[in-house]
């Protein structure tokens, strides 16, 4: 249990290098429309990301490719399904590079799951979508399962705020405000979402925001 | 198959790179790209087989510059975000240039050099040892004469200082000679190198530092 709450804190310190710090998944065009957020606006923002896409699409994929273990046809089929169903394509695009780096950071530290899946995805058998590569390597590294998903949780959280806050859409501790509001949520969704739901996710704002700034002349992060 | 019985092309996790790995960081502005766009003639003259992963601050400018400078063929050349963090794309977490050197390297079998310019910081950015195994630091006389005596670890740590655009020495009221002066001093006699990328001044001496640190050619 403690093994698995340090190796949670460890792989969702944002100091951990896995090129996630790139990455807005929709942040950048959403304040370039917005302007600044409160705290409370940012929060707001947050739930509906956890609410309808990361608990019922990211942490699904996730706890699936978890379970999945060293089946790299069962991955390769869940990456798949990533893709498919991720339209808009830089977000499509920029979850298959963030997980293509996390896999980078893994094997270079020398895990052989990672090792396998950076071989994998050279081959053109895997794709590397993020919620997918960090269910087969957290596994491999002895995670438990609700470790997992609360680690992935909080990096979908606090990658957002990291990105409002590098926008200057919102202060550093207002940020941490809203991010401190979003653990309850993300402990919630763990303790109560449906495990054997269909995967969804349906967040047109940020969508149609995300489309947007594939078309930015002037852009920061890669979505 | 499954992931424990796949066969991989390596043993264990540290995949070792085929190709050399640089790095050209510096001040925005000190001319970086220009560096590069002369660097190409010249070693494609030597018959190096390079890529270049540019890390452009808030846009793909300097990967479309040099993808359109016909230079070298654009497939060659990756473009990679740096999210408003600079420093961090090249040194607290160079994964995503790691993976785009390891593409590259994928792409094309036989590279020798992947050159990795910096989207353009202060004077404390420094390359991580895990990105690349050599690199130039830039800096340019019209940012003024004072840069080397500032010791920001950029210009101390490089293995190579590159002050460029010397041709603007007497325009912005520097005196060349000291400026290298010092900048040898506060470097330990390290190496420096004075150019004029537009010219061309110096830029056979920069590929003859990076044939010899990296390349193993005298």
């Amino acid at each position: 249990m403690m093994q698995s709450a340090l190796l949670a804190i460890w792989q969702a310190d944002s100091g951990f290098p896995n090129g996630s710090f790139a990455f807005s998944y929709g942040m950048e065009a959403i304040a370039a429309l917005r302007g600044r957020f409160s705290a409370q606006a940012l929060t707001d923002l947050i739930e509906s990301v956890l609410r309808l896409r990361w608990a019922t699409f990211d942490r699904l994929l996730l706890l699936r490719a978890f379970r999945a273990g060293d089946d790299l046809a069962e991955l390769h089929t869940l990456d798949r399904t990533c893709e498919a169903m991720t339209l808009i394509e830089s977000l499509r695009l920029g979850t298959r590079r963030n997980g293509g780096s996390f896999v980078a950071a893994h094997a270079r530290l020398g895990n052989p799951t990672a090792a396998r899946l950076r071989d994998a995805i050279a081959a053109g058998d895997c794709l590397g979508h993020l919620p997918v590569m960090q269910g087969a390597i957290w596994r491999s590294l002895q995670f438990d399962e609700p470790s997992a998903q609360l680690a992935s949780g909080y990096v979908t959280a606090s990658g957002m705020i990291a990105a409002a806050v590098r926008l200057g859409a919102i202060g550093a501790l207002q940020a941490q405000s809203a991010l401190q509001s979003s653990l309850p949520i993300i402990e919630q969704l763990v303790i109560e979402a449906d495990d054997a739901a269909e995967l969804s996710s349906f967040l047109p704002f940020i969508d149609i925001a995300a489309a947007r700034h594939t078309r930015a002349d002037l852009r920061l992060f890669v979505n | 198959m499954g992931l424990q019985q796949t066969p991989s092309a390596t043993s264990g996790g540290a995949k070792p790179s085929v190709a050399a790995r640089i790095g050209i960081g510096g001040p925005v502005g000190s001319g970086k790209t220009a560096l590069i766009e002369a660097l190409i003639p010249v070693l494609q003259r030597r018959g190096v087989d390079f890529a270049v992963v540019t890390n452009d601050l808030v846009t793909k400018e300097d990967a479309e510059r040099l993808r359109r400078s016909g230079l070298i063929d654009p497939a060659r050349v990756s473009a990679v975000e740096a999210g408003a963090c600079p420093h961090t794309v090249i040194r607290e977490d160079p994964t995503l240039n790691i993976a785009a050197g390891d593409e590259l390297e994928a792409k094309f079998p036989g590279l020798e050099l992947i050159l990795f310019e910096s989207g353009g910081d202060n004077l404390a950015s420094t390359f991580s040892l895990d990105l690349v195994d050599w690199w130039i630091f830039v800096i340019d006389v019209a940012g003024g004469d004072d840069i080397p005596r500032k010791r920001g670890p950029g210009v101390i740590k490089c293995d190579l200082l590159v002050v460029n655009k010397v041709d603007l020495a007497p325009h912005v009221g520097v005196v060349l000679d000291s400026m290298l002066t010092e900048a040898e001093r506060v470097r330990g006699g390290r190496p420096v190198i004075a150019t004029n990328a537009r010219s061309g001044l110096g830029i056979e001496a920069v590929a003859d530092a990076i044939s010899s640190a990296v390349l193993f050619q005298a």
